[in-house]
């Protein structure tokens, strides 16, 4: 099957007053047409820097300084500015972190989605505008008279559906989805990720999924992709991130979320914090929180392999998803 | 020699402070050492009326015969240091105010709030202007004490705002707290953040107090009989110096003005810079274009 | 509604706040403002009786009442329109001089204010866009230099290089004193030909502006929806305008309306360097006559100017903030 988005290589530096820090450091990834891809994280690990870099919205100082991102024939990163303000939204699009500042809190609804359908040719008759806009509010279970109002007059939950419908508007092949639920209660977050999924199964988009939130992500993701201080350190199908993680990072994050139901369980944490990505120490990043390290971690940095979709950066991976004593 | 580079290489990466402070120590330095420059007595007649500048009298002189250079360099002194008194006096009643409105907050917060709201909106100049007249000629430090009385709404409001954000963290952080070590240490974080707001504050206000004050003795304010920039603005403009042709009555105290202003300012620029080099975003931004150049996305 | 109220209140206070500080000025002042002018009248040749003195104390308020009874008095001939009568062009009352000067502090400050804040405007929202460039380097540094160079400095700078100098533009006067005033062509473009200088050197005190709409731009930009903006496919420029300055103007209406007390104290010296006949013109000239009830009269005057423009920007910030109208709902 040919991979609907192929990110190689891909490096991202942030300019600061005494050089330059790779927030993203060499990047391989594919996400399949119909695919859920989560990307999982710590906070700072770079996971919201690649979302936006798909798009090119990332801003100064931040710059993509190597790699390639090619969403079907379409190399992003060789777009002239106009080719890119085409491409934006109706290739691919995003639903941002807070819903509570993606509106421009001075203009109403219906005009933010004229401009959406104005900018890309699509129509500038204002009424048939607002139908279309309208029918889009119905699929995520908005009423069209809402259309009318101010983005403070929309509740959280409300909003964040009104920027999904925003984000369906031109038919996307791939939606971004940065941390959608963080801001809202845990019912909520059920109810717009059931709807999205209605909407992907109906509408045959793929959609790239950032969340630290781990269990979330092996319920609602195929395949899940961890990273670590700019790197994907494994990339697999959620089944198997799950009950046969490779990666002791993966072990790790993957323990220190308690469950719902059952018996008491022990945590463990990931001891240390986040290297600093200015400091990075030679070899593998994750040496010194790692448990199973050896020299050989301290010398080389492990690479992932050739399949870009299924892939672990380990010197010592774990077998069967168990630590060996 | 290291040194002498390292002293370098600080002063090209902050320009402005740079130069803002070369103007600054310029003009003080002048005025401090007027003596040592000019060997005229400011106040003294001592050469013919409107003389244009000539080797002996570098700015001309007056209508009175006075020397334009040295009633600059003396003057000056007078006008920097009623600027600086007045900017003392603004900034110690918005301390005050806003320090007060800021801690205790609640009713007298508002109570203080209305009536910065108050004094701000009523305009500073005319009032000034209204109060001088009543008191007739004055000398140049009652002009201080009267512009330091009626200037301190917009810095009352800025340290109450600022008051108001150390107040939240402190008493987050004594929640937290057992021990009084913690608490002191955050009040050595805190105060240094509130030091930039003040000394740029003061540096403003003593801007707007030193051009202040040229204007109310320009106006006829001031006591005629001092030397000032402001009373030397006042004289050329009753000898009708501009229609004579003798503009270098002027310049003399416009070049103080402008100079000085110019480099309080850019001092102003990078106090900001210097304390918090986050914003040191020209530095960045020149990198970020070349690395652009070079075809990076 | 509610908002409207609420500010308007606040102005209705500080207007009183302005009156009492008018009826208190003379009281408190050292020194008798009422022997000082009697000097003045004196050293003038005029003849002073015992009935002048009493006249003059009356006019400055110093009767033999309660002091409260003379504040209520005060109040109530401000809200008649009874601001005194001039000492300078007595028996003329003060609202009527006042009103003669009126109409060109009204032209020459309204004009500049509005070219100033679309000049300033536009400088702070490219210089925001352009954040670290050249341009935002050049124009926010000279902007704030030339806008901190007090009023005289300027005025006489343009005056001396323009008007004395080269001769470009006229040295005074609102109009070619030629010319009447009519509703011609011929008057219109001489009004406009002598308003240039003293526009100009009003408009360069104003410059600070800019780097208050440059802030609020860059707030702006970290926003989510200007990003948002560019995603949904937005031209650039319309997301600038329409995204960023749209929202970055709000704060600022308010905070031009006060800084207009600001311009007002620019412009009195204005005109005084150019002999414009407006408000400041005459201030000046009352203050040197000691024209103590058409002094108060002006400052009076120029305190409901500047509250009124505060009050007309609330009103325009309700229009244009859709946030404010939800007390309304």
């Amino acid at each position: 099957m040919e991979p609907l988005l192929e990110v190689n290589n891909l490096s991202v530096d942030y300019i600061t007053m005494t050089g330059s820090v790779r927030a993203v450091d060499n990047v391989s990834f594919t996400i399949n047409p119909e695919e859920i891809l989560g990307l999982a994280g710590e906070s700072g690990c770079g996971k919201s820097t690649i979302a936006y870099s798909l798009m090119r919205l990332h801003r100064p100082p931040a710059l993509i300084s190597e790699g390639e991102i090619k969403l079907g024939n379409t190399d992003v990163l060789k777009l002239s500015t106009e080719e890119l303000r085409k491409f934006r939204w109706e290739e691919m699009s995003m639903v941002f972190q807070s819903a509570m500042n993606c509106l421009n809190p001075v203009v109403r609804l219906d005009k933010q989605f004229f401009e959406i359908f104005k900018y890309h040719g699509i129509t500038t008759n204002r009424d048939e505008a607002f139908e279309r806009s309208a029918e889009l509010m119905k699929i995520v279970d908005i009423a069209p008279e809402r259309l009318r109002d101010y983005p403070h007059q929309f509740s959280g939950g409300m909003r964040q559906r009104a920027i999904i419908a925003m984000a369906l508007a031109l038919n996307p092949k791939l939606l971004i989805l940065d941390e959608p639920t963080t801001a809202l209660d845990t019912v909520v977050q059920r109810e717009i990720l059931q709807k999205i999924y209605e909407l992907k199964e109906k509408f045959k988009f793929s959609i790239l999924f950032i969340t630290h939130d781990l269990s979330l992500m092996m319920e609602f993701c195929d395949t899940v992709a961890v990273m670590y201080a700019g790197k994907i350190i494994e990339m697999a199908p959620s089944e198997q991130i799950l009950y046969k993680p490779r990666h002791p990072y993966t072990y790790g994050l993957k323990n220190s979320f308690p469950s719902l139901k059952g018996d008491v369980q022990y945590m463990e944490g990931i001891p240390g914090s986040p290297v600093s990505l200015s400091m990075l120490p030679r070899g593998c990043r994750f040496q010194d929180r790692c448990f199973n390290v050896t020299g050989e971690c301290r010398r080389y940095e492990p690479q992932g392999g050739a399949d870009k979709h299924n892939f672990v950066c380990c010197h010592n991976q774990l077998k069967e998803g168990k630590v060996t004593e | 020699m290291a040194r002498i580079n390292e002293c370098l290489t600080f002063m090209r990466q902050n320009m402005k402070l740079t130069i803002g402070l070369l103007l600054l120590l310029l003009v003080v330095f002048s005025c401090a050492a007027a003596p040592l420059l000019t060997s005229h007595n400011p106040v003294e007649r001592i050469a013919g009326s409107h003389e244009a500048p000539s080797i002996n009298h570098i700015l001309g002189t007056t209508q009175l015969g006075r020397d334009v250079f040295a009633q600059t360099l003396y003057g000056g002194r007078t006008s920097i240091v009623v600027g600086v008194v007045a900017a003392f006096i603004t900034l110690i009643l918005a301390m005050v105010v806003g320090i007060c409105a800021g801690y205790f907050g609640g009713v007298i917060d508002n109570l203080i709030t209305t009536i910065i709201n108050i004094v701000m909106v009523i305009p500073n100049i005319p009032l000034i202007l209204v109060m001088a007249s009543m008191l007739g000629k004055i000398s140049p430090i009652y002009i201080g004490l009267i512009i330091g009385l009626t200037s301190w709404a917009w810095g009352a409001r800025v340290i109450r705002s600022q008051t108001l954000s150390i107040r939240t963290r402190e008493f987050v952080y004594a929640a937290e707290t057992l021990g009084e070590t913690r608490f002191r240490r955050l009040f050595f974080e805190v105060m240094p953040n509130m030091m930039s707001i003040l000394s740029s504050l003061f540096v403003g206000t003593v801007i707007y107090a030193i051009m202040a004050e040229a204007t109310l003795e320009f106006l006829g304010f001031g006591d005629p009989l001092s030397t000032t920039w402001g009373i030397m603005l006042f004289n050329a403009q009753n000898s009708a110096a501009l229609r004579v042709g003798a503009w270098w009555e002027l310049l003399g105290p416009c070049l103080g003005l402008v100079l000085l202003g110019a480099g309080l300012t850019l001092i102003n620029f990078s106090i900001d810079e210097v304390s918090n080099p986050k914003l040191k975003v020209h530095k960045i931004m020149s990198n970020f274009y070349r690395m652009r150049k070079k075809g990076k996305v | 509604m509610k908002y409207f109220l609420q500010r308007f209140g606040f102005y209705l206070i500080a207007f009183f706040a302005a009156i009492t500080i008018n009826f208190f000025l003379p009281r408190m002042m050292p020194g008798d403002p009422v022997q000082s002018y009697i000097a003045t009248l004196y050293s003038g040749g005029g003849n002073i009786s015992a009935d002048t003195v009493h006249a003059i104390e009356k006019l400055f308020g110093f009767v033999d009442q309660p002091l409260w009874k003379s504040y209520l008095n005060y109040i109530g001939s401000m809200f008649q329109g009874d601001w005194g009568v001039s000492l300078k062009y007595y028996p003329r009352p003060v609202l009527s001089v006042i009103m003669d000067y009126l109409p060109w502090t009204l032209f020459l400050v309204g004009t500049s204010v509005v070219i100033s804040y679309i000049i300033t405007t536009f400088l702070g929202i490219f210089a925001a866009w352009n954040r670290g460039g050249l341009f935002d380097s050049i124009v926010t540094i000279t902007g704030q230099i030339v806008a901190n160079i007090p009023a005289i400095v300027t005025a006489l700078l343009l005056y001396m290089i323009f008007a004395s100098q080269l001769k470009i533009f006229p040295s005074g006067y609102a109009y070619d004193s030629l010319l009447f005033p009519e509703y011609t062509w011929e008057f219109a473009r001489s009004v406009l030909y002598h308003a240039v200088l003293p526009a100009t050197a009003v408009i360069l005190t104003s410059l600070g502006n800019i780097m208050v709409m440059r802030a609020n731009m860059i707030n702006q930009l970290g926003e989510d929806y200007i990003v948002m903006g560019w995603g949904k496919g937005v031209p650039d420029r319309k997301v600038m305008f329409s995204y960023g300055a749209r929202n970055a103007l709000l704060p600022l209406v308010t905070t031009f309306a006060m800084s207009m007390g600001y311009i007002f104290g620019g412009s009195i010296v204005v005109e005084m360097i150019f002999n414009y006949p407006g408000l400041g013109l005459l201030m000046f000239q009352s203050l040197a006559a000691r024209d103590y009830p058409l002094i108060q009269g002006l400052l009076l005057l120029i305190t409901v100017l500047v509250l009124s423009m505060n009050l007309l920007a609330d009103i325009l910030v309700y229009f244009l903030d859709p946030r404010l109208r939800k007390q309304g709902k």
